[in-house]
């Protein structure tokens, strides 16, 4: 009974210690809300598999202030690094949507020039 | 006993059971597998994004450690999504990228293409060129060639009027020993036999000379060109034949005179018509000596152009 007392008053502490040991993970929220700003500045709003990744960074990011709020910056750490990935996979998606974009404006400017040269008498 | 053989067995069940529960992985673990084995297999990810591959296969096996570790915890499961999101990532700048190398390419053979249409068009602006330089040659060769039949006309044109004076000056120099008048057939200078010949003789006096001298260099000055035919007359008294003869022999006489006095000999050329041309009455004495004659018959060039 005495040797659990112990054990309890030791480890008490330790735990509690090692609770409050973890820093708030300010840096890490902001890095993820960097790379979700990002992502919404290069028009991940507009490209469907970018929105999703965008909207679960956002939620992550919201949940990781309410973990921080209730005093868990360990769970607010795992979230947040998380929230930063999608961020970040939200802007390439978004970018492979413009380059998608891009290359059939090429084709169809391409194909433009062709009818306009063939119509000025060049050689096919 | 019993009770404690069924504990025993119920004991080493539930370990089981537990043990079993500990070794499913968790969904997120599955899903993170399958989809890095998928960008795996399709060999293109890795080679147009070898780095975040790399980064992807070092995530799922930290997520498979932890999972060896610590089994279904959170922690698994977050390392286990970080997996996944980054074969995503990697996939996605993989795709990326070959989008951009296709229209590169597209913008580029669009380049081209445009290239050969401007090397085109300008062979063909450089065709263009050297035919309106021929053209242009073409051109001012004709406008030389009508310069010079300008030049040509106006030479023409000088040597005709100098012709005239010429032909006016001569007449005017014969005009004060002979009778000059202009006929049909030509400028024809009428000279007295009185004056040229003893009487029916072809032999020239040499007052005559000092006269043909004048007509001759009168001659000179006459258009070059001209013919002149040397004519002699008789009267009618005598025989015709005989008058046929004289008025032939007198003609050649004068024609011969000329020529040596420098007139062409292919110019000159005589006749001789005895008495049939008769400009007078052969009644009366000075009638028959108007008769006696001889005409140099100046017959103007024909014109060449």
């Amino acid at each position: 009974m005495n040797s659990i007392l112990y054990v309890v008053m030791i480890a008490a502490p330790l735990l509690g210690a090692c609770g409050a040991s973890f820093p708030p993970p300010t840096q890490r929220l902001a890095d993820a809300q960097s790379a979700e700003r990002s992502a919404r500045e290069v028009g991940a709003n507009d490209a469907p598999a970018a929105q999703l990744s965008l909207k679960l960074s956002q939620d992550q990011i919201s949940q990781a202030e309410k973990a921080m709020a209730a005093g868990d910056n360990e769970r607010a750490d795992a979230l947040l690094i998380r929230a930063k990935m999608d961020g970040e996979l939200a802007l390439a998606q978004a970018r492979e949507k413009t380059a998608s974009v891009d290359h059939k404006e090429a084709i169809s400017d391409s194909a433009d020039q062709k009818a306009t040269n063939v119509g000025q008498g060049a050689v096919k | 006993m019993n009770t404690k053989r069924t504990i025993a067995i119920f004991g080493v069940t539930l370990g089981t059971i537990v043990g079993c529960a500990a070794a499913l992985p968790p969904q997120d673990l599955v899903t993170a597998r399958n989809a890095y084995g998928r960008a795996a297999n399709d060999g293109s990810t890795a080679q147009r994004n070898p780095r975040d591959m790399d980064a992807a296969r070092k995530q799922l096996a930290a997520a498979e450690a932890s999972f060896e570790e610590n089994g279904d915890t959170q922690g698994t499961r977050d390392q286990a999504y970080l997996a996944l999101r980054k074969t995503e990532y990697a996939e996605v700048l993989a795709r990326t990228a070959r989008s951009d190398e296709a229209t590169g390419a597209t913008v580029d053979a669009m380049h081209a293409d445009e290239k050969k249409t401007v090397a085109g068009t300008a062979a063909a602006l450089a065709r263009s060129k050297a035919e309106l330089a021929t053209q242009d040659a073409a051109l001012t060769a004709q406008n030389v060639t009508i310069a010079n039949g300008k030049v040509a006309l106006k030479d023409e044109k000088a040597r005709r009027e100098e012709a005239e004076k010429r032909a006016a000056q001569a007449a005017a120099d014969l005009a004060k020993f002979a009778s000059v008048k202009q006929e049909t057939r030509g400028m024809v200078i009428t000279l007295s036999g009185s004056v040229l010949f003893v009487t029916a003789k072809a032999d020239l006096l040499p007052a005559a000379q000092l006269k043909l001298n004048d007509v001759a260099n009168a001659l000179i000055k006459e258009d070059p060109l001209s013919k002149i035919v040397v004519e002699g007359h008789t009267d009618s008294q005598g025989q015709a034949a005989y008058n046929q003869d004289l008025s032939q022999r007198r003609a050649q006489v004068v024609r011969d005179y000329l020529v040596s006095r420098g007139i062409a000999a292919d110019r000159v050329t005589s006749q001789g018509f005895g008495p049939s041309r008769s400009i007078a009455d052969n009644n009366s004495a000075e009638g028959r000596a108007n008769n006696r004659r001889v005409e140099i018959v100046v017959q103007p060039s024909t014109p060449t152009q």
